[in-house]
């Protein structure tokens, strides 16, 4: 796998972010994937979410199975929630 | 997975950053009670500034910036008076309210004292710890958890580590590590190094959980052959927001605690009181405290101890982890639950409001929700932790085992 170096993102904060850690391993992939499909709107109030379009969100990305789940918290108005990006809707499940 | 911007955030320090106004809400343990009574001096570094904490001989404490407002030699070489600490430069005199009380070369008609008034800190002894708090006022209450006013006999390890205090947090509230970690690599390693690895940690999980809590998070776990009515689930044991973490079980009660002393290096401490029932612990006067090894002479990670494979674990993802590269899985649960509690508790800081686990109503002793019985392991726990933890490092390692043998062979006895 050829590493692509991301383009730098200046922060706004002390110092910026650090490099990322290419020489360990890498998967610029998903590291671009994350960033295009984060989202950027609270569902809620519509405040961003993502810190470089100015809001005090947080989004943290985890998969399961073919699903990629995003942790969403709104510093503007408290909603905190999943957002699943999923390959197939499943309409009834067992109960457990 | 975070973006580069998300990551900077949640791992600064610095006064004027979210994460670091955050941190500034709270008291932490910059030295020992002990290192003040041996020399009543001491440099501390704290959220990447450095201080001189001091005892006068009055027994008043103070903490304040290092570098004295004059021409910023170190006060952490200072004079310790009565009244406060005095410039080993020059002989300015600096009291533990930050006033300059002195200053022999300057006249005494002009008001020039009045205007270097340092900023100092807050300082508290409690439980053999100095701790300070630097942040603004009004100064909340130093949280007077179990493990740090409880009965027993005390024991502090000690490490500083090369990475960020967040990735060290962020093990606290993986359970899953534990089975891997401290069971199938501590064996491997016992396998090639020679020793003997403690079944108990090893115990596959059946299933994790989390609770948001008045102090941070409750993390549960069922090992493989024990029950949600075993102590691991029904009661588990906290991340104690923002940087401790209360464990214990077989009568060794512990604070795992995570200094962030600056953005890249954290003092780990592992602070246990060991109270087995139907014994007297001894006199303490002092708390031994100790350091731990986190490497070896070859320079690499000391893996034969519990602690060492954490540290290795912690230290190995870099000094700030990259977390726009990492892969989270749904078992990360505990991982991404803490990263949204940071950041919540950075809107209520921007918001004027108290974070979680700033309090300011005096209490005798806060009890932590901890289990007793470990992984289902019974009372050969004890001995495994000592045996095969940092404690087997502690100059009273063998006192404290045979403390827990004498314990159990008096509950034994008296039917117990």
């Amino acid at each position: 796998m050829t590493a692509v170096r991301p383009e730098a993102a200046g922060s706004g904060l002390t110092g910026g972010p650090p490099e990322p850690d290419l020489a360990r391993g890498w998967f610029p992939t998903d590291a671009e994937r994350h960033r295009r499909d984060a989202p950027k709107y609270c569902p809620a109030c519509a405040a961003g979410l993502s810190l470089a379009q100015g809001g005090q969100g947080l989004t943290t990305e985890y998969w399961t199975g073919t699903d990629r789940v995003f942790v969403c918290f709104c510093g503007a108005c408290g909603w905190s929630g999943d957002i699943v990006l999923a390959d197939r809707v499943v309409g009834h499940e067992a109960a457990d | 997975m975070l973006t580069a911007e998300q990551n900077d955030e949640l791992t600064q320090v610095a006064a004027g950053t979210p994460m670091g106004e955050l941190l500034r809400r709270y008291w932490y343990p910059v030295t020992f009670t002990r290192a003040l009574e041996e020399f009543p001096v001491q440099p501390a570094r704290l959220l990447g500034e450095d201080f001189a904490v001091f005892k006068t001989p009055r027994g008043k404490y103070g903490l304040v910036p290092e570098a004295c407002p004059h021409r910023r030699a170190s006060l952490a070489y200072g004079v310790v008076e009565s009244d406060g600490i005095r410039c080993p430069y020059h002989g300015w005199l600096f009291g533990t309210d930050g006033s300059c009380l002195d200053q022999p070369a300057e006249r005494e008609e002009t008001n020039f004292r009045e205007r270097v008034r340092v900023r100092a800190g807050h300082v508290a002894e409690l439980g053999g710890l100095i701790w300070a708090y630097i942040g603004p006022e009004p100064v909340p209450e130093l949280p007077r958890f179990d493990v740090f006013v409880m009965d027993g006999v005390r024991d502090i390890g000690w490490a500083e580590l090369p990475c960020n205090f967040v990735q060290i947090m962020e093990n606290a509230v993986d359970p899953h590590h534990t089975e891997w970690l401290h069971g199938r690599f501590f064996e491997f390693m016992a396998r090639h190094q020679g020793f003997d690895a403690p079944s108990s940690f090893g115990k596959k999980h059946v299933k994790v959980g989390f609770d948001a809590f008045d102090w941070g998070i409750i993390k549960r776990r069922v090992v493989e052959g024990a029950s949600e009515e075993d102590d691991d689930w029904k009661i588990g044991h906290p991340l104690v927001f923002p940087y401790n973490m209360r464990v214990g079980g077989a009568n060794i009660e512990q604070m795992q605690i995570r200094v962030p002393v600056d953005r890249t290096t954290t003092r780990f401490m592992l602070y246990s009181v060991h109270a087995p029932a139907g014994v007297e612990y001894p006199e303490q006067p002092q708390v031994p405290d100790y350091q731990i090894p986190v490497f070896d002479e070859r320079g690499k990670h000391r893996v034969d101890y519990v602690e060492g494979q954490d540290m290795m674990a912690w230290v190995t993802q870099g000094p700030i982890t990259d977390r726009t590269v990492e892969h989270l899985g749904r078992s990360d649960v505990g991982v991404t639950m803490l990263r949204r509690m940071f950041k919540e508790q950075m809107s209520a800081v921007a918001r004027g409001d108290d974070p979680l686990g700033v309090y300011r109503d005096f209490r005798d002793r806060i009890d932590l929700p901890c289990e007793k019985n470990k992984f289902d392991a019974g009372g050969s726990f004890a001995i495994d932790f000592i045996d095969r933890g940092s404690s087997r490092f502690s100059p009273q390692a063998d006192a404290l085992k045979k403390l827990h043998i004498k314990a159990m062979e008096n509950r034994k006895a008296a039917g117990g």
